[in-house]
């Protein structure tokens, strides 16, 4: 939350990245960081373990940068999913399924933890839970945020598969108008 | 193709997501290449998702960053670890069809007796001519036998060199650096299929090598098309008798992006039925 960092445009900071620019995976960092931590603890549930995995997925990205290609996706999109897997790794090495067994309990706890972050996005983030309808966030989280296929997720919130469908594409559709873009 | 019914088909939430399946994933990625106001779509589903996982964003005790950061060298290091997705090749078995045929030697034992010479030399000449009968139809079948063997042969080494003829000539155009091999994986429609473009870009010949496809049904008959400016150009229909060759189609445009081919009504069409699209690769 520094503020002498640059305001890099997605293209500038794709390629400082790709120059393996320290200032610019600082930027990376600062950014970044917090919400893929925050995919890794929604998969993993163990701060500890979280942080490895942490440590990991950062690695991960810094030293596969040269394979991330703009034209098939964000970069955000790239590294989530590299987060993401990297935490679904790590749950597989202990043979547990990732972290089902309280949606409700997780939310909260996100909802918590994002309260104590001094930020003016948590006004945002209340305003934005309230947008998303507590049926079509749990799934879109769930799919997002803990890599569940949406067949996974109509199984285990006992759901036809087509509704889980339609309710992430509506959620989709309330994210796109809410931040209008 | 009907860009509306694609966006709307959900796709590409799915794929922002990241739960589309390795062929809906390469289907993705070839459209929204080819197709500017699907890329601008998807970028805004992106969007969207990225600000709301921001938006969610939880501190990671500063400890963490200290310790990535203390691993990483900065500065112009080559450290890229590419994937290089080496291709295996497979050769189909020449299965040989060798059929062993044997002719029983036919042998007659014959006791003459001195007192009946004539009736015996009848016998025997009786017995003779029966043998030479016999030896004369089994001479004839077995000629028969041979005369289709012969033709077995000349078949089988037709399809031989016809095999022969094929490996030199998809040989002689993967050596050939003019030759742009384009690789058409399969799509949803039919996952196994495998078709490369093989695309000469100093004449522009395009041939095609069909490893597999599904037999188109009955009216039914594969079209090539290639993409270039964003809009689908017929490249011909293939010849339903597609395995094993290399099929000439029509020349390609030098800006070609991508090219896929659709099923379609025997005689094509001239736009491609998006849903019927079974194979596609990007150049």
């Amino acid at each position: 939350m520094a503020t002498q960092k640059p305001n890099y445009s997605e293209e500038d900071l794709v390629d400082s990245l790709k120059q393996n620019d320290r200032v610019a995976f600082e930027y990376l960092y600062e950014h970044y960081s917090g919400a893929l931590f925050s995919v890794i603890t929604k998969v993993l549930r163990d701060n500890e373990k979280a942080e490895d995995v942490m440590q990991d997925a950062f690695l991960k990205i810094w030293k596969n940068i040269s394979s991330y290609d703009p034209a098939k996706g964000r970069l955000f999109t790239w590294m989530l999913n590299i987060a993401r897997n990297s935490a679904i790794d790590a749950v597989r090495s202990e043979k547990r399924k990732p972290g089902m067994d309280d949606i409700s309990e997780n939310l909260d706890r996100t909802d918590q933890n994002a309260t104590y972050q001094p930020s003016p996005s948590t006004l945002d983030l209340k305003a934005l839970v309230d947008t998303l309808r507590p049926e079509r966030k749990i799934l879109l989280d769930l799919v997002y945020f803990q890599g569940y296929t949406q067949e996974e997720a109509s199984k285990e919130l006992d759901v036809p598969l087509g509704t889980v469908k339609s309710r992430i594409r509506t959620a989709l559709k309330d994210l796109k108008h809410y931040f209008k873009i | 193709m009907n860009i509306s019914a694609y966006i709307d088909s959900g796709i590409l939430e799915e794929y922002a997501l990241g739960i589309v399946s390795p062929q809906e994933k390469q289907e993705v990625e070839c459209l929204t290449q080819v197709y500017p106001e699907l890329k601008a779509e998807l970028e805004l589903i992106e969007k969207a998702l990225e600000q709301y996982a921001l938006q969610h964003g939880v501190p990671v005790p500063s400890r963490v960053k200290d310790t990535i950061f203390a691993q990483m060298k900065f500065g112009p290091v080559a450290m890229a670890t590419e994937d290089d997705g080496g291709t295996t090749e497979t050769s189909p078995d020449v299965a040989a069809d060798d059929e062993v045929r044997s002719v029983e030697p036919q042998t007659a034992t014959v006791h003459p007796l001195w007192g009946r010479l004539a009736v015996a030399a009848s016998v025997l000449l009786a017995i003779f001519g029966a043998w030479a009968a016999y030896q004369y139809g089994a001479a004839r079948d077995e000629n028969e036998q041979l005369a289709s063997q012969v033709e077995n042969l000349n078949e089988q080494t037709n399809t031989l060199q016809q095999r022969a003829e094929y490996n030199e000539a998809l040989a002689a155009n993967y050596r050939n650096p003019d030759v742009k091999i384009v690789q058409m994986p399969g799509l949803e429609k039919a996952p196994n299929s495998e078709v490369v473009a093989l695309w000469n870009q100093k004449t522009n010949e395009v041939l095609l090598d069909v490893r597999n496809l599904p037999a188109p049904p009955t009216g039914k008959q594969y079209q090539l098309w290639t993409i270039v400016d964003g809009k689908p150009v017929d490249m011909g229909m293939l010849d339903d008798d597609f395995q094993g060759k290399l099929l000439r189609m029509k020349n390609s445009s030098p800006n070609a992006v991508a090219f896929a081919i659709t099923l379609e009504d025997d005689g094509g069409k001239p736009s491609p039925t998006m849903e019927e699209m079974v194979v596609m690769g990007q150049v």
